[in-house]
């Protein structure tokens, strides 16, 4: 649901949290980033860092310069001043990410996961049991045959929140409990709705389906992709995933290791969430590919 | 090159031609698909359909309603009303083609072509051998790295004329000479500076890399998509290749039996032709996926 | 001048960090990450004549050797490391001239859990994202993105030229460090206090909390009671997550008890920015001094106060750090 009016919450001293409601919602999610760009552009003094995600914002700001009731109004009147979405039209990035699904990678990690933590089901497994899904390649079918939004950056640099586009493509996966210790970096993982490449190895708790040798944050910045930045992603930007086989997989580990690996994004197409409403409409919602 | 204003033409009693220039460069397909879209909002009254091509627009009227020098002085003014190519911004639906690349039946027809007409080499491998590609895997990895921009459908129904957007994957390659006598159904073709798939199996003279398992018309209309219209794509469509296995291949050939399979379109995006041009400058066309 | 200090052993996890640490990438994952007990670390580099932001040193538990290889000032604040300068008892919360030739040794932390060295001129070593606080876990920042290792070399910046040593901060400046392992730390409501019912609250804030040894500077885990929840943490989406603690990934404030099932973990300097957990309540920025010096095992009880008094600590705070409060 989206609030009629959002919730501002105070974080101890200096942060607010504005909730705009409490769902995972594409459009939701879209006018988290529309205002939080709108309420940069702004340039408030006092505000210091802007922190959208799903559903929220978390505001970080300088008592001294405004205070806790005048930071909520100023944000509030924002909000407010908003036009309709739908007139919203938003360049968008699309990155093609190559991805070898139940890889060896990913499958190592779970055995060493069942042999010294818990045993579990094969995530594969579970992902098409829990999702009616016929086998492994319509699970490969449906998890690339949509583009995902970037709802949200965080929990650790680089990390991304990815959400299907296309609704026939949402899965749901529960999470690992109690968590891994580790993730290889590169692995393709859901977790509730969402889907995310772990930038590096991290512990995690998502199913692990995949794996790509694709870099998507890069601190040294050795790849031409990180030129300007340590992280590929940035919300409103679009992921689409591809399947290869091992040897295309090993092919494209070579060019990044040589440092000659040119990612696969494209940015000329803008995002009409006009045009996402009437494609939506049209959708057989009880199909899938 | 294109020309200083357009060549406005009379083809017949009810045809009009507009003309932007007389080579193949992408920006006169832009105009020409430009005015084609402003012409489908039933801007001029009577005006009936019209037929974009390579730098050009045919239009079909009602000379009846509407004379050939008043058409003229009407299209003139929706020209001017566009300005610069560079500030378009065009409805364009991506359609994600699943492709078999470098499969047996392509290459039993070029064998056949071989043996029968001409001895020639592989398509694939001559095709990356003089773009200076390592081998037919990065032909193939070059070829579906890139949006293919739908410049016209035309030449038999559902043909798509195809020309690669990411400047890093642009091929070139000569046309069949002599042309074959038949070709492979669904096979995909390039020549010159398109790509293009073959909807009937009649003569043709592109280079044959690969072959798709889905209609791209169907007269009868017996699968759901094709409800409104019997040809699956349009001018201004990107296509997005997606490499698959035979078996995927045959999985969706049954699919496509059955009448059960979901085409992959998104239709929420605008492609903008400046943020396009400016983005094919900053890649550059040197690096190679 | 600027001096070169050898590394000689690196302490337990001893990095560079700065004031007030790394802003404006927090959205793509980089925590604030710089000095934990700012109290302290401010004024050692307003002791050494540095402004309050340069980079120094913060010692966690054990503290490094180094050997000063020309006369620099130095300033060590926060817990007591027991530090020596070639063998002879370094004074705390005093600016000290090292000789070059001279070694500082640090030992394990007696009273506190964090020292911070400051050195005139601040520490040179490049910025990145703005800033030269080191987030060790992802390797960014600091020296080559980590903690000391053996046989680095640390260099300074160039120094204040006036004469810094010997001055000292007045007791009445200086953070009241727990003896007793027990501490008070002040607690605002929010952001989803609602998610916990009254008597959660009530358990809460009666409740003494111990401090778990997995603990350090990307979380503070605690020991102590289950919490209660309330009906919106019970009934809601599927999309947020089974667990009543479980909420649809949000922003984490820095300071955030985040109440991971039944285990709080505070959030703090290098935690991670967002997830899908509650933040039932937030310790404010003028109590992360008492979490920096507090150590395993310590028992914390919360107050509760209004986010008007955490401002004004945190005003007070900012007051004390300056040239006022050294002699």
């Amino acid at each position: 649901m989206i609030y009629d009016e959002p919730k501002i919450l105070p974080g101890g001293d200096r942060f607010i949290e504005m909730e705009l409601g409490n769902e995972l919602n594409f459009d939701l999610n879209f006018l988290v980033h529309a205002l939080c760009s709108k309420i940069r552009e702004a340039n408030i003094s006092g505000i210091i860092e802007l922190l959208p995600n799903m559903a929220s914002i978390v505001v970080s700001y300088e008592p001294d310069k405004i205070s806790f009731d005048d930071l909520k109004k100023v944000v509030l009147e924002h909000y407010h001043q908003m036009g309709s979405l739908e007139d919203v039209e938003l360049l968008s990035p699309i990155y093609y990410i190559p991805v070898l699904y139940c890889d060896h990678v990913t499958k190592a990690c779970w055995e060493d996961y069942c042999e010294k933590i818990n045993k579990k089901e094969y995530d594969p497994d579970l992902m098409v049991r829990l999702n009616k899904l016929e086998n492994y390649a319509q699970l490969e079918r449906i998890h690339s045959g949509t583009e995902y939004w970037v709802a949200a950056l965080g929990f650790y640099p680089g990390l991304a929140s990815l959400i299907a586009l296309d609704p026939r493509c949402r899965l749901t996966a529960p999470k690992y409990n109690p968590p891994r210790t580790w993730t290889p970096k590169g692995t393709v993982g859901y977790g509730g709705s969402v889907t995310c490449v772990y930038p590096a190895n991290t512990p995690g708790g998502y199913q692990i389906i995949g794996h790509t040798p694709v870099p998507v944050c890069d601190m040294e910045q050795r790849l031409a992709a990180f030129k300007d930045d340590l992280a590929l992603l940035r919300p409103g930007d679009r992921v689409r995933f591809f399947p290869v086989g091992r040897e295309e997989y090993d092919y494209v580990e070579n060019r990044v290791k040589d440092g000659s690996y040119v990612h696969n994004v494209s940015n000329y197409a803008k995002f009409s969430i006009r045009e996402y409403h009437k494609w939506l409409s049209t959708l057989d919602m009880k199909e899938r590919f | 090159m294109k020309f200083d204003t357009p060549n406005f033409s009379p083809c017949g009693d009810h045809f009009a031609m507009v003309q932007f220039g007389d080579d193949a460069s992408i920006d006169l397909n832009f105009m020409a698909l430009g005015l084609t879209a402003i012409l489908k909002e039933g801007v001029i009254d009577g005006v009936l359909d019209t037929n974009p091509s390579y730098n050009s627009v045919v239009v079909e009227y009602d000379f009846d309603r509407i004379t050939y020098l008043d058409l003229v002085k009407e299209l003139q003014k929706l020209v001017e009303g566009i300005g610069s190519v560079d500030k378009l911004i065009l409805d364009s639906r991506v359609v994600y083609i699943p492709a078999l690349y470098l499969d047996s039946e392509t290459r039993w027809c070029i064998k056949d072509y071989s043996e029968k007409i001409k001895q020639r080499e592989y398509d694939p491998k001559f095709v990356a051998h003089i773009n200076s590609l390592t081998d037919e895997k990065q032909l193939v990895r070059v070829h579906s790295g890139t949006e293919h921009w739908v410049v016209a459908v035309c030449s038999t129904p559902g043909l798509p004329l195809m020309r690669a957007l990411d400047p890093r994957c642009f091929l070139t390659s000569p046309k069949y000479n002599p042309p074959r006598t038949w070709t492979t159904l669904g096979a995909i073709g390039v020549g010159g500076l398109s790509t293009s798939i073959y909807t009937t199996p009649g003569p043709g003279g592109y280079n044959l890399i690969g072959r798709i398992p889905i209609p791209l018309w169907d007269p009868k209309q017996k699968h759901a998509i094709f409800k409104d219209k019997v040809v699956l794509l349009n001018a201004a469509d990107r296509v997005k290749f997606m490499p698959i296995d035979l078996e995927e291949f045959e999985y969706i050939e049954k699919r496509i039996e059955d009448g059960s399979y979901e085409f992959n379109i998104t239709a929420y995006q605008k492609f903008s032709v400046g943020a396009y041009k400016r983005w094919a400058v900053s890649v550059g066309s040197k690096a190679r996926f | 001048m600027t001096v070169k200090i050898e590394v000689l052993k690196p302490g337990l996890e001893t990095a560079v960090q700065d004031f007030p640490g790394r802003f404006g990438f927090w959205e793509q994952g980089f925590p604030p990450s710089g000095p934990f007990d700012m109290w302290s670390f401010r004024l050692a580099n307003l002791l050494v004549g540095n402004k309050e932001t340069a980079a120094g040193l913060e010692c966690q538990f054990m503290g490094p050797t180094l050997f000063f290889t020309e006369d620099c000032v130095v300033a060590m604040c926060g817990a007591d490391m027991n530090s020596k300068i070639d063998g002879e008892s370094m004074p705390m919360w005093k600016s000290i001239l090292v000789k070059g030739g001279q070694e500082l040794t640090c030992g394990f932390a007696t009273k506190g859990a964090r020292a911070y060295l400051a050195v005139s001129g601040g520490i040179d070593v490049p910025d990145v994202l703005g800033s030269r606080s080191t987030f060790h876990m992802a390797g960014v920042g600091g020296l080559e993105g980590h903690a000391l290792k053996a046989n680095q070399i640390i260099k300074t910046g160039i120094s204040n030229e006036a004469p810094m040593q010997g001055r000292q901060v007045r007791q009445s400046c200086r953070p009241s460090i727990s003896t007793d392992g027990r501490w008070e730390i002040e607690i605002v409501l929010g952001p989803n206090d609602d998610w916990i019912d009254k008597a959660g609250i009530k358990i809460f804030f009666d409740s003494e909390w111990k401090l778990q040894s997995r603990s350090n500077r990307t979380g503070y885990r605690l020991e102590g009671p289950d919490l209660t929840f309330a009906e919106k943490a019970i009934n809601k989406g599927p999309e947020h997550g089974e667990h009543p603690s479980n909420i649809l990934d949000h922003g984490y404030p820095v300071g955030s008890v985040n109440l991971c099932g039944q285990t709080p973990i505070i959030l703090v300097n290098d935690a991670p920015s967002a997830g899908g957990f509650i933040n039932p309540f937030t310790v404010p920025s003028a109590a992360f001094w008492k979490l920096a010096q507090s150590k395993p095992n310590d028992l914390f009880k919360f107050r509760c106060i209004s986010v008007e008094e955490a401002q004004k600590l945190r005003r007070d705070l900012d007051s004390v750090c300056n040239e006022g409060s050294i002699e």
